[in-house]
């Protein structure tokens, strides 16, 4: 349990049998937004949050539906529960005898548990990766190629008179990046919210999102890159081919017209989201989008940010970044790190069957994985560590659960904008937290690496 | 000249880095020798002969054979002489090669000859992507040398390519040429979409008609003379199929790009 909660003071309220606390500046570990104003009210006689003050419609779902199962085992191998020991003990050794172990997930437990990962990744000379590789790793790989031009939401908060959303439908997957950072509140240079500033939504589909934005740009789907492209063309005063209308369904004078606009504001901001990543061209996609702002600020300040999904994934590549030099797709047979997206992730190895162990952390590749890599996984020791029983954690041959993080565990998270906010749990579950799991199992892997090499 | 031939008796379970396998290693070695020599089996060191059986002595030409598709980097920075592979080979085939020969009967993984700066690569199958490509986070693919694929390739071919040629004699995935700085690639079946993204100078040629992205600008149709002596070449290094005469005499329209960077590039295709 951590300091932040207990100092919270447990109030009683008008009903006298329940003990009601009160945990203030708590933090939504749902999405990417990590809004970290909820104000909680927990019923610590039944272990339940009753009510979450600012929190959105999602992180309502996430909070109140969030309970204890006392009837799952802390740890299970092979569908039978055995003692916590017993199943560290199975899983240091069925990680250390692998050629091929993988680390894998990641996205949803705190920097604190992911660093752990990264060690026993380090240790068995295995591979790590993260969800990334299945969401904005494509954004990754063109930060690497092309670049970034970055910025804080808080920034975006205070500044942004332009926001365009490219392939993304935050008001129904970030129910409050508007409210909160891009479109209604007021900054210090847009002191009027929503009415200094112009807002562009760009995705092939009409979505709920659209209800906001001044103006609305339908593409043909699968044309994005062509659409930037021609963004590009046009910002560098280059002639475009006339065929653009047909070919993506946006005229020229609808393409000069958001030109015109992106030269010529304060502080334009570029939001995109899985639409730009995972569609044909993948990370030429994120590329493009991000050389267009950063080929913006010869005439302006212009920035682009990945709207993530994952509470903590942005988290994830920053300890992966920190800890190996690469955000995802990591290779360490040699015993130092190699990237190479394609070769090193997940999907891949899985589906081609190079893999002999795998160890999952925090997700559940077991149900959305392609089929391929899922039959793979049903041949190999996987280890699971999970907060509710999954597809993954039924095929696993270790299957630990865990407690979950920002509502039982403290820890670090980041923001999708890289700033990292500290969690401020609920109330304490009687389940572990990721971080005491795998740093017992670090610990068993190191005796056991150094006991073999010692052998050889 | 003798030949060092290795046959392949035990798939390896996970993937094998086997650098080794290039001329320049195995030179000189006899048969144990070659067999002692170390690769990397997943995160273990293993022995060559824990996999291949070998027979001959290490000499100028090497011939393998067996499903090497989850064997990685065979021809790894080979300068001399000659790789045969009787079979399908993993990814990185004849990684940053300077010299010499690898031909390879079977289909190949991806990233076949990444970097490399000269020397010929042979595939007489299918390739998978980033044929000639360069790494990620790297701005230069090939400098130099050749690559013949005889059935198609995926996305990114020549990808950051500064010199060198490169034929595709199928059909190529998307990106074909992307941010490519100087160099030939002649792909005889169908391009893919985004043909020469970024690309500053350097050629790309096609057989069939292709999309184009909205920066490239329709130039001129003519009959380029230089292409007919590549033609030619291809027909001699068996890409006989696809290339008929009026593919040698015909006119291609030319588009120039890419207009976001130097325009100094050029895409190629046959017209009639």
């Amino acid at each position: 349990m951590s300091e932040a909660a207990a100092t919270n003071t447990p109030a009683k309220t008008k009903e006298e049998n329940k003990n009601i606390k009160l945990v203030n500046d708590a933090t939504c570990t749902f999405c990417g937004c990590v809004c970290d104003d909820m104000d909680l009210t927990v019923d610590t006689d039944e272990n339940k949050i009753t009510k979450a003050k600012n929190a959105c419609i999602l992180g309502k779902a996430w909070f109140f539906e969030h309970t204890i199962d006392h009837e799952r085992p802390v740890a299970m191998i092979d569908g039978k529960e055995v003692s916590v020991e017993d199943a560290i003990e199975e899983a240091a050794q069925t990680l250390v005898n692998a050629k091929f172990p993988i680390t894998y997930g990641l996205s949803d437990t705190t920097c604190e548990a992911q660093k752990q990962a990264v060690a026993i990744t380090d240790l068995i000379r295995g591979n790590i990766d993260t969800t990334t590789s299945v969401c904005h790793g494509p954004s990754g790989m063109a930060f690497q190629g092309v670049g970034e031009m970055t910025m804080t939401l808080g920034e975006v908060k205070n500044r942004a008179d332009l926001v365009i959303y490219w392939g993304g439908n935050p008001a129904e997957s970030h129910p409050r990046h508007f409210g909160r950072y891009s479109v209604m509140p007021k900054g210090m240079f847009v002191p009027n919210g929503k009415k200094d500033r112009y807002i562009v939504l760009v995705d092939v589909r009409k979505t709920k999102s659209a209800g906001v934005a001044n103006e609305f740009i339908q593409p043909k789907p699968g044309k994005d890159f062509e659409i930037l492209w021609a963004l590009r063309a046009l910002v560098k005063g280059k002639k475009i081919n006339n065929s653009i209308e047909k070919e993506t369904g946006v005229s020229i004078e609808t393409l000069e017209n958001l030109v015109d606009r992106m030269k010529n504001c304060q502080f334009g901001v570029l939001f995109f989201g899985m639409g730009l990543t995972m569609t044909r061209g993948r990370h030429f996609n994120s590329g493009a989008l991000l050389s267009l702002a950063t080929d913006l600020n010869e005439y302006t300040h212009f920035v682009a940010k990945p709207v993530r999904g994952h509470g903590n994934v942005t988290g994830a590549d920053n300890v992966v970044s920190w800890q190996t030099g690469y955000p995802f797709g990591v290779n360490f047979s040699y015993g130092f790190p190699r990237f190479n997206p394609g070769e090193f992730t997940t999907t891949d190895l899985l589906s081609r069957g190079e893999v002999d162990a795998a160890m999952i952390i925090a997700s559940d590749p077991g149900s959305n994985f392609p089929k391929a890599a899922i039959e793979h996984m049903h041949k190999i020791p996987v280890i699971s560590l999970d907060t509710k029983p999954t597809a993954t954690s039924k095929l696993a041959h270790v299957a630990f659960a865990t407690s979950t993080y920002g509502i039982n565990t403290s820890g670090t998270v980041y923001r999708m904008d890289d700033v990292p906010i500290t969690l401020r749990p609920a109330f304490e579950s009687p389940f572990p937290s990721d971080e005491e799991i795998l740093t017992a199992i670090k610990n068993r892997v190191h005796e056991l690496v150094k006991a073999k090499r010692y052998r050889n | 000249m003798s030949t060092a031939h290795l046959k392949l008796h035990t798939k390896p379970e996970v993937p094998l880095e086997a650098d080794v396998l290039n001329t320049a290693k195995l030179a000189g070695l006899s048969q144990s020798g070659i067999e002692h020599l170390s690769v990397m089996h997943g995160n273990e060191k293993a022995s060559l002969g824990d996999f291949f059986k070998v027979t001959g002595k290490g000499n100028s030409e090497i011939r393998l054979e067996g499903d090497l598709s989850n064997i990685k980097m065979i021809g790894a920075g080979m300068s001399d002489g000659k790789i045969v592979v009787e079979g399908d080979v993993g990814m990185h085939l004849g990684i940053g090669m300077s010299g010499g020969e690898i031909v390879v009967e079977g289909d190949a993984g991806d990233w076949v000859g990444p970097e490399m700066s000269g020397g010929r690569i042979i595939i007489k199958k299918n390739a998978g992507h980033m044929v000639g490509a360069a790494y990620r986070g790297h701005t230069t693919g090939i400098t130099g040398g050749e690559i013949f694929v005889h059935g198609d390739a995926k996305n990114e071919i020549g990808s950051g390519m500064r010199r060198g040629f490169i034929a595709i004699g199928g059909n190529a995935g998307d990106f074909t040429g992307v941010n490519m700085l100087a160099g030939t690639i002649v792909v005889l079946g169908e391009l893919g979409i985004r043909t020469g993204a970024g690309m500053r100078r350097g050629t790309i040629a096609s057989l069939e008609d292709a999309p184009m992205l909205p920066s490239f600008e329709y130039a001129c149709t003519y009959r380029p003379l230089f292409l007919r002596f590549y033609l030619r070449k291809l027909q001699e290094n068996g890409f006989k199929r696809k290339i008929q005469d009026k593919h040698l005499n015909g006119i291609y329209k030319r588009y120039s790009g890419d207009g976001i960077e130097l325009n100094r590039g050029e895409v190629l295709l046959f017209s009639k």
